[in-house]
């Protein structure tokens, strides 16, 4: 598909395979050149159905692209077109032969990036299809990837199967929130549902890869059980009130108390440094657990796995100085007000949860907060824009995919009009000022800028942690 | 000074509105003995509509009576006001069907590209113009509405046959 003419060169050069040498002269778009891509393309259209209406590639196929641009507009091919039945590969991955071009680069990945051979080809001449070998399962962690591979419809993701079409979806540069490792994702998102999260190729941190937990894992930015008003306890039962009562309300049970910060690992790095603020200014401590589950690293990329703590931010929480495990209420007190932001608390003791008062910023309300006295809805994270600090310390940005419900603001937004009304910093209008006054006090996050971020971040200046 | 005023004297022949009368009159009599219809006793009587004339839409089925429709999503894609509401779906074969496929009829300025851009030939426009409903939602025509429509549908213009012969 990419053959071009080398001047003084004997026949037409693969591009893909060929080195440049001194002197070439490259015909790209010679008549020979062209003719030639435009009969090899005529050969992989064989045996490939005219069912784009139906093919979830479609939009975002490179067949579909190339036949666009250069192919025939018809086909000279009479004879009925080879058939094979749509087969389960396992995991996530569906196998629609009939549209498999036998590029083999599915059985190229898991060979040598995934380091377990599961796929080959077999048969030969036009019989020849992908297909498993015997007792194996496309069940390895990094599976998924030879959907995003596949060049054509071959391989699908059952998950996405005939939900949307690629030219609908609006799509966010965001970092997978799933594990510490920070893999760039991509997360695409129809009528403000997030369908889809892909990976964004970043050389330093998770190349071209998503693994599959992470990718399947974006259903939790669509829960409709949100949070969606500010609200503060008056007469004994929460009732809605507007941003800056909440604001205020929060700010005067505040004062002269010391608080306990519950702190979700899955907060920015901007959310993080404010609430790390209000507890340097209030007196008091901070904690957070963390989710964790099985460790499994892609063998054919170092330093790269789905890492066994399942938040984005755990390293930022712990910089900004936030006690990871344990207990996370150890440090509670009756006499101190505990603010409990987005951390989940389903594992906690919820007769445990008393506190002189009790501030939920949250983008849910769980029942068992529901005796807070003052509620302050947040966006999560494909709501806001921010960074994470990935457990190598490279901090790295993510941006808006889809709106906020109700009157729900970005965590830091909230933060630092809290920390204002409290008494603290004035209020900032923009994460990136935030993160400016996080860059200006912190050691870790010193000379970086949040432009300077750009989509693939930033180590510390000292280099990896 | 006093201004004079110009009285042009014209010729009996021109002056006279006797003679546009009466050919008034002949074209008169001339339709009582030999007449010209122009109103249809509407709607008892109905004037064909052209085989172009783009309607209210329908949707086109298979043997079994099943919409054509695969939800391939090119006609909302195309839609220049945005009238076509589409959500995929997956029957128990594993085929690619419309969970929902709405066509709002007010929104609808009855280009025909939907017609057009079909590839499965299963959402066409009907030469058909009684569209008047109760209610404003009745303007919303459902995929149960569009398949049980029953009026010829419309032949669209073929730039290599512009007379549509």
């Amino acid at each position: 598909m990419c053959l071009v003419e080398v001047e003084k060169a004997p026949k037409l050069a693969p591009a893909c395979a060929t080195s440049v040498m001194e002197g070439n002269v490259v015909h790209v778009h010679s008549p020979k050149a062209r003719d030639a891509r435009q009969g090899v393309l005529e050969m992989l259209l064989i045996n490939h159905p005219l069912d784009c209406p139906i093919c979830d590639q479609a939009g975002e196929c490179e067949l579909q692209d190339y036949t666009f641009q250069e192919g025939r507009a018809d086909s000279r091919y009479q004879e009925p077109k080879r058939f094979n039945p749509v087969e389960d590969f396992g995991g996530d991955v569906l196998y629609v032969a009939n549209r498999c071009i036998l590029c083999t680069r599915c059985v190229r990945y898991m060979d040598t990036v995934a380091d377990e051979a599961v796929l080959c080809v077999s048969e030969r001449g036009d019989r020849a299809v992908i297909s498993k070998f015997e007792g194996e399962d496309l069940t390895h962690a990094w599976a998924g990837n030879v959907v995003d591979l596949c060049p054509v419809g071959a391989l699908l993701s059952k998950d996405f199967l005939n939900k949307a079409r690629a030219w609908e979806l609006d799509r966010a540069a965001s970092v997978c929130p799933n594990c510490t490792q920070g893999c760039n994702s991509v997360l695409e998102v129809r009528d403000n549902t997030v369908v889809r999260m892909k990976p964004r190729s970043n050389d330093a941190v998770n190349q071209f890869y998503l693994c599959d937990p992470g990718r399947l894992d974006y259903r939790w930015l669509n829960r409709a059980d949100r949070a969606e008003q500010p609200m503060v306890r008056s007469h004994g039962a929460l009732a809605p009130v507007d941003w800056e009562a909440a604001i205020a309300q929060a700010a005067s049970l505040l004062k002269g108390n010391a608080v306990h910060v519950l702190a979700s690992p899955m907060l920015s790095n901007e959310a993080l440094f404010l609430l790390g603020q209000l507890v340097k200014a209030q007196g008091g401590s901070g904690a957070f657990t963390v989710m964790t589950g099985p460790e499994a690293p892609l063998s054919g990329v170092p330093d790269l796995a789905l890492r066994a703590e399942r938040a984005a931010n755990v390293r930022g929480a712990e910089l900004l100085g936030f006690a990871k495990g344990g207990n996370p209420l150890a440090g509670l007190t009756t006499d101190k007000v505990l603010i409990v932001a987005d951390h989940d608390v389903s594992h906690l003791d919820a007769t445990a949860l008393k506190a002189k008062a009790v501030i939920v910023i949250g983008t849910t309300l769980p029942t068992a907060l529901s005796h807070a006295d003052v509620v302050l809805p947040i966006a999560n994270m494909a709501e806001e824009e921010g960074t994470f600090t990935n457990l190598r310390g490279r901090v790295q940005r993510y941006f808006q995919a889809k709106a906020a419900p109700g009157l729900a603001r970005p965590a830091w937004f909230v933060l630092s009009d809290l920390v204002a009304a409290a008494g603290g910093a004035p209020a900032r209008y923009a994460p990136g000022e935030v993160f400016g006054a996080l860059a200006a006090s912190h050691a870790h996050f010193a000379g970086m800028n949040w432009e300077g971020l750009g989509l693939s971040g930033a180590l510390p200046a000292g280099g990896a942690a | 000074m006093a201004i004079t005023v110009k009285v042009l004297e014209r010729p009996i022949e021109e002056a006279s509105y006797l003679r546009a009368t009466l050919g008034g009159m002949a074209r008169t009599f001339k339709h009582m003995v030999n007449p010209h219809k122009v109103t249809v006793q509407y709607p008892e009587m109905r004037d064909p509509v052209s085989p172009r004339w783009r309607g209210t839409h329908r949707m086109l089925t298979t043997e079994t009576g099943a919409a054509k429709c695969v939800a391939c999503g090119l006609c909302p894609t195309v839609c220049p006001a945005n009238c076509i509401k589409l959500v995929p779906g997956e029957d128990a074969k594993g085929n690619r069907y419309p969970l929902v496929f709405e066509i709002d009829e007010f929104r609808c300025i009855f280009c025909g590209y939907c017609q057009e851009v079909c590839p499965e030939e299963a959402i066409h426009l009907g030469r058909h113009y009684e569209n008047a409903e109760y209610s404003r939602a009745g303007f919303v025509y459902d995929l149960e509405r569009l398949t049980a429509q029953t009026h010829p549908v419309s032949q669209l213009w073929d730039p290599t046959d512009p007379a549509g012969e």
